[in-house]
């Protein structure tokens, strides 16, 4: 990687405005934390009750079977949700110590804070070029804009494939390649968190390899929250785990926390039987 | 799977003599009669339209012979004294005594008019259209949708009527005399109490259209992957800014089609046209306030006396007229093809992950 370059994003927006109500202090070391945190498409019940933190330059990791609501819970943390139609989060979600949900926190000036790896690749319809710069110039940078496109494509393993052809569309790129553009993009902002919504799914081993690599990298500087089906991959790179399972109960079935601890002990001493068997394969 | 079924199913319903076997059948199946009958299908509009092309050819061809060049070059639009008994003989084609046949006002002012109304219809339908869009909620998407559908529907006469009993003098008064003091070209001569002139006409004319190109829009901006639009937020990018980046790269080539085709209607907008444009013959539009004519609401307004030339040439002529303004519509949906093509590279169809 050139040291030469410079990532830095200048300016940050402050995330309170003045004025804004203090609350209840947490641990230096823990950048995002829920708080009961229940969420609701429409009258359906999609997480109840999930408390967890997640600490500064690690890696989370959060497992569990497919529609058990990790994704829903990612995107609370970047306050995606808010553009679902109908939808209404309870509880309380403390990003550096402040509300997240408060009243006078912009939604636009999180996600700034904390980027975003999405599940299905979403280039722009634009150039393979545009999509990485477009939101470094527009938080603020000015000028040449070449080395942070390239250090970013560099660092999403993607450059040596891409750089003969940066003025091409992004559709022209393979699935695989789509998503390390999205990792490109989201990393180009230089996030102070990054959740990463399955984000080696479509990739090849090689591929998967750079990302991992990526992520050990981000993590000195950065937070990372990762989504993953993948067993190998959550005790390979995650510091801790988080397993969410899907509770049947009478008005449906709702996603919960099961249990959220170091990496190692979720893999080789889980506390509650249902990670166990999830982690060993035994689910059905 | 749909091919499949298409393919096996005429095959069934129309059985072969035995004798000839399954060899014929393969060949018959090879040809695929519902490609036949699709593409035969496809070809009738073209075939439509190329035979209406012919027949307005035919009619005016009296007058391109009796008319030469000159049509194309100037401004005069007279169809002599048809109750006189003298006669213009010309390239072996006869009219009325003093015929004299140009269309090139006509043409001004259906450009002129048309360009208008798209200038002004296209920001403020598409705008209009992608902020509804975006961030209208839910449950007023669907009214809005039924509302401009309402509007593209409303006969052209009635805008013709708003147009030269509300739209017009108002304008008249409150805008046009009130500029015309200034002295400025362009902006200052002709202005009636009605209002009735090119900036009038073109604007009703914007009015018609918006409503067209706004709901093609519409459709559009709803077609938009929102994931595509989710991965813009998380960026933290503002809504201008997601429009700029995915919206407008997903649709731009259809805001053109839909332009198109908001234009073309504006082409050969006839009797809203009429109604205000003040029916100026044999002169330029001399200002924005002026009246003029059009090449549709002069067919319109001079075909019923055109009809008792005996000579016939006035008809022809104004089929002549016709065809002008047949070609410049064609031209203008090929060059919005072109255009549409030349935009932006891929949008993806089934692409990526
Ligand atoms: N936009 C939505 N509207 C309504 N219900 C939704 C929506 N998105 C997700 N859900 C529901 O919420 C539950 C959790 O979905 P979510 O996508 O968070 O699961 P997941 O754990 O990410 O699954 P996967 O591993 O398959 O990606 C599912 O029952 C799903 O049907
Ligand atoms: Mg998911």
């Amino acid at each position: 990687m050139s040291p030469t370059v410079n990532l830095s994003t200048g300016e940050r927006r402050p995330l309170l405005r003045p004025g804004t109500s203090e609350v209840a202090p947490t641990a230096d070391d823990i950048v995002l934390s829920t708080q009961h945190v229940s969420f609701f498409y429409g009258d359906v019940q999609a997480l109840s009750d999930i408390s967890l933190d997640v600490h500064r330059q690690e890696i989370t990791a959060l497992i569990g079977p497919s529609g058990c609501g990790k994704t829903t819970f990612l995107r609370c943390l970047n306050r995606l949700n808010d553009m679902v139609p109908r939808t209404r989060l309870e509880g309380q979600v403390l990003f550096d110590g402040e509300d997240l949900y408060a009243k006078s926190v912009r939604p636009i000036d999180i996600r700034r804070r904390i980027g975003m790896v999405f599940q299905r690749a979403n280039p722009f319809p634009k150039s393979i070029y545009e999509n990485v710069a477009i939101a470094p110039r527009a938080n603020g940078q000015r000028g040449n804009l070449d080395d942070l496109v390239e250090e970013s494509l560099r660092r999403a393993a993607l450059w040596d494939e891409v750089k003969d052809k940066l003025k091409s569309s992004a559709f022209d790129l393979s699935g695989g390649q789509q998503q390390r553009l999205c990792i490109a993009r989201a990393i180009a902002v230089e996030p102070e968190v990054l959740l990463m919504d399955e984000p080696a799914s479509a990739l090849d081993p090689v591929a998967t390899q750079a990302i991992e690599d990526l992520m050990q990298d981000l993590k000195r500087d950065y937070t990372i929250v990762i989504v993953t089906h993948n067993m190998q991959q959550a005790a390979r790179t995650s510091d801790r785990t988080a397993f969410f399972t899907v509770d049947q109960r009478p008005e449906g079935r709702v996603g919960v926390l099961v249990e959220y601890d170091d990496t190692n002990t979720i893999f080789t001493n889980p506390k509650d039987p249902r990670t166990e068997d999830y982690v060993t394969g035994r689910f059905g | 799977m749909t091919s499949f079924h298409l393919k096996a199913t005429p095959a069934d319903s129309a059985p072969l003599p035995q004798r000839q076997g399954a060899r014929a059948r393969r060949a018959l199946s090879r040809v695929d009669p519902m490609r036949v009958v699709l593409g035969a299908l496809a070809l009738i509009p073209t075939l439509v339209l190329a035979f209406l092309v012919y027949k307005i050819f035919s009619e005016a061809w009296p007058a391109i012979r009796f008319n030469g060049w000159s049509f194309f070059t100037t401004k005069t639009f007279t169809m002599g004294n048809l109750y006189g008994s003298a006669l213009e003989h010309r390239n072996g084609q006869v009219a009325a005594g003093g015929a004299q046949y140009g269309v090139l006002a006509f043409v001004l002012g259906t450009l002129l008019s048309s360009l208008i109304a798209l200038l002004v219809a296209v920001p403020v339908a598409v705008g209009g259209a992608i902020l509804l869009g975006e961030k209208l909620p839910a449950v007023l998407q669907a009214p809005l949708g039924v509302f401009l559908e309402l509007l593209a529907g409303i006969p052209s006469v009635v805008f013709g009527l708003w147009g030269v009993y509300s739209f017009g003098p108002w304008l008249s008064r409150s805008v046009y005399a009130p500029i015309s003091h200034l002295g400025l070209p362009w902006l200052s001569a002709g202005v009636s109490s009605n209002g009735q002139g090119l900036l009038t006409s073109g604007l009703v004319l914007a009015v018609m259209i918006v409503p067209i190109i706004a709901s093609i829009t519409r459709e559009l901006v709803r077609s938009v992957p929102g994931n595509t639009r989710e991965g813009a937020a998380a960026l933290g990018l503002t809504s201008a800014e997601s429009v700029r980046v995915v919206t407008l790269p997903f649709i731009h080539r259809g805001i053109v089609a839909a332009s198109v085709l908001g234009l073309a209607r504006a082409l050969g907008e006839t009797i809203a046209v009429l109604i205000i444009s003040g029916n100026a013959l044999n002169t330029y539009p001399v200002s924005l306030f002026a009246p003029f004519s059009t090449m549709a609401s002069t067919i319109a307004a001079m075909l019923d006396s055109a009809l008792t030339d005996s000579t016939g040439m006035a008809v022809h002529s104004l089929a002549e007229v016709g065809l002008v303004l047949v070609s410049i519509t064609l031209v203008v949906n090929f060059a919005g093809r072109y255009i549409a093509r030349s935009l932006g590279t891929n949008v993806p169809i089934g692409r990526g992950a």
